[in-house]
């Protein structure tokens, strides 16, 4: 391409893209249908499609480990849990954001027991948080007065939270703050480890153990997920990350593939497979071991 | 003057689409977690991706935990049907795709033991041959 022709394309995108934002932006039409409508909707977005793309990563709910805990028949323990009160101490948008992350854990921890005071308190500490890294979208009043309405009410929490998260990861996601969406997941997910090893320390049953070990694909994505962002700050957690995926390398699974079966009345599949899983008691020690380490360095931080 | 000006236009012209963009994936977002309803916890993450157009893919590896039963929304557009998802185990087997049952905008997942699985969505070339924002949402519920 010549620089001529660079000029002439410059103002032909140009225009092309003013007239069609114009367009966008004017009265909408009535169409005959809503097929047309999205397709006059979905086109405009071609052009930053391909700056806006990327890969996509899960990570499992912490409230889902807690429902396994509670389920498993171990006792409520409030002095495993970050103390609400400290969220203070975190300045930076990393350790705010990865507390979040925790904070939020523990929120659905003590929901998960009906613990309605210490709800309230760790639900401070996130409306706090939330603020101070300005997602407060995602906790806004109606949210929080929503939460307030039903405290006492444990599905009605947990469902209220999850959408609060949601909320706040669609927002960051939406205003290209995905290294804070990112930091709240670990921190929720390192949050839900810490439970579960606590937990089986208590009462080592193999549900627990297994939760424990079945988390080698949400780290993976974890690392690759926070890798991606770069961040200076989350190096050494980064690190850390990594050694604790060493371990769970060393853990063996036989996956059995089962044909699925579906009931198309209820929609719903039911996933028939079955996956055998071997870890040793060194392997949950060594595991326990890296990840105490990694929380104490987050909720314990002081910048 | 002539040059910054259309190197202007081109920058806020830009800047106005990807607005756009955002407010749709927004929109659809919304319309989306009307599918995960009150019994289902969400687990707290929006996943959206542009995509170009019905050859591009959106994928994302996840562990669905045993004794779990899941619930998977897939939208894209302002109507229901228009995302075609697929779920493979770690082997590539297929274990669903809402394609047999008329892109069904969500489905139920029980799950026997845990399983790490790939989820793909892509647009449906029969009821959208332009790009748009792909938006997945799960939820779920202890047995």
């Amino acid at each position: 391409m010549n620089i001529k022709n660079f000029k002439l394309n410059t103002k032909i995108i140009a225009f092309g893209l003013a007239s069609a934002l114009l367009y966008s932006c004017g009265e909408p039409k009535p169409t005959d249908g809503d097929t047309d409508d999205d397709l006059a909707g979905t086109d405009t977005v071609k052009a930053v499609a391909l700056n806006v793309g990327g890969e996509l990563f899960s990570i499992p709910s912490p409230m889902q480990t807690a429902l396994l805990i509670q389920k498993s028949g171990v006792a409520y323990d409030k002095a495993i849990l970050n103390i609400g009160n400290k969220n203070g101490q975190y300045v930076s948008e990393y350790t705010k954001s990865l507390n979040l992350g925790i904070y939020g854990a523990d929120l659905g921890y003590v929901s998960m027991y009906n613990q309605t005071q210490d709800a309230i308190g760790y639900l401070g500490a996130v409306k706090n948080l939330a603020d101070k890294l300005g997602v407060s979208a995602a906790f806004d009043q109606a949210t929080m007065k929503r939460i307030n309405d039903n405290i006492s009410n444990k599905d009605s929490m947990l469902m209220l939270v999850g959408v609060a998260y949601r909320a706040s990861d669609a927002y960051l996601k939406t205003n290209k703050r995905t290294e804070i969406s990112s930091l709240i997941l670990t921190g929720g997910w390192i949050e839900s480890m810490y439970f579960s090893i606590m937990a089986y320390n208590k009462k080592p049953t193999d549900e627990i153990k297994y939760r424990i070990a079945e988390q080698k694909q949400a780290l993976v994505s974890i690392v690759k997920l926070l890798k991606s962002h770069n961040l200076p700050d989350a190096l050494e957690l980064v690190t850390q990350l990594e050694k604790l995926s060493k371990i769970y390398e060393g853990i063996t699974t036989k996956y059995n593939f089962v044909e699925p079966t579906t009931d198309e009345a209820k929609k719903i599949t039911y996933i028939n497979s079955t996956t055998e899983i071997s870890i040793s008691k060194e392997q949950i020690d060594q595991i326990a071991a890296k990840v105490l380490a990694i929380r104490d360095k987050i909720i314990n931080a002081k910048s | 003057m002539k040059k910054n000006f259309y190197k202007g236009l081109l920058i806020l012209s830009i800047i106005g689409f990807s607005n756009t963009a955002k407010a749709q994936c927004d929109s659809i977002a919304s319309l989306c977690s009307k599918h995960i309803i009150a019994q289902f916890i969400s687990d707290g993450q929006s996943y959206r991706s542009l995509l170009l157009n019905s050859d591009e893919m959106a994928e994302f590896h996840t562990t669905f935990f045993g004794e779990t039963t899941y619930r998977l929304a897939a939208c894209s557009g302002k109507t229901d049907g228009n995302l075609i998802f697929n779920i493979y185990d770690q082997d590539r087997h297929l274990l669903f795709t809402n394609k047999n049952y008329a892109n069904a905008p969500y489905w139920n997942f029980k799950v026997k033991n845990t399983l790490e699985c790939t989820i793909e969505a892509q647009l449906d070339a029969n009821k959208n041959a332009g790009s748009g924002c792909a938006v997945i949402l799960i939820g779920f519920k202890q047995k």
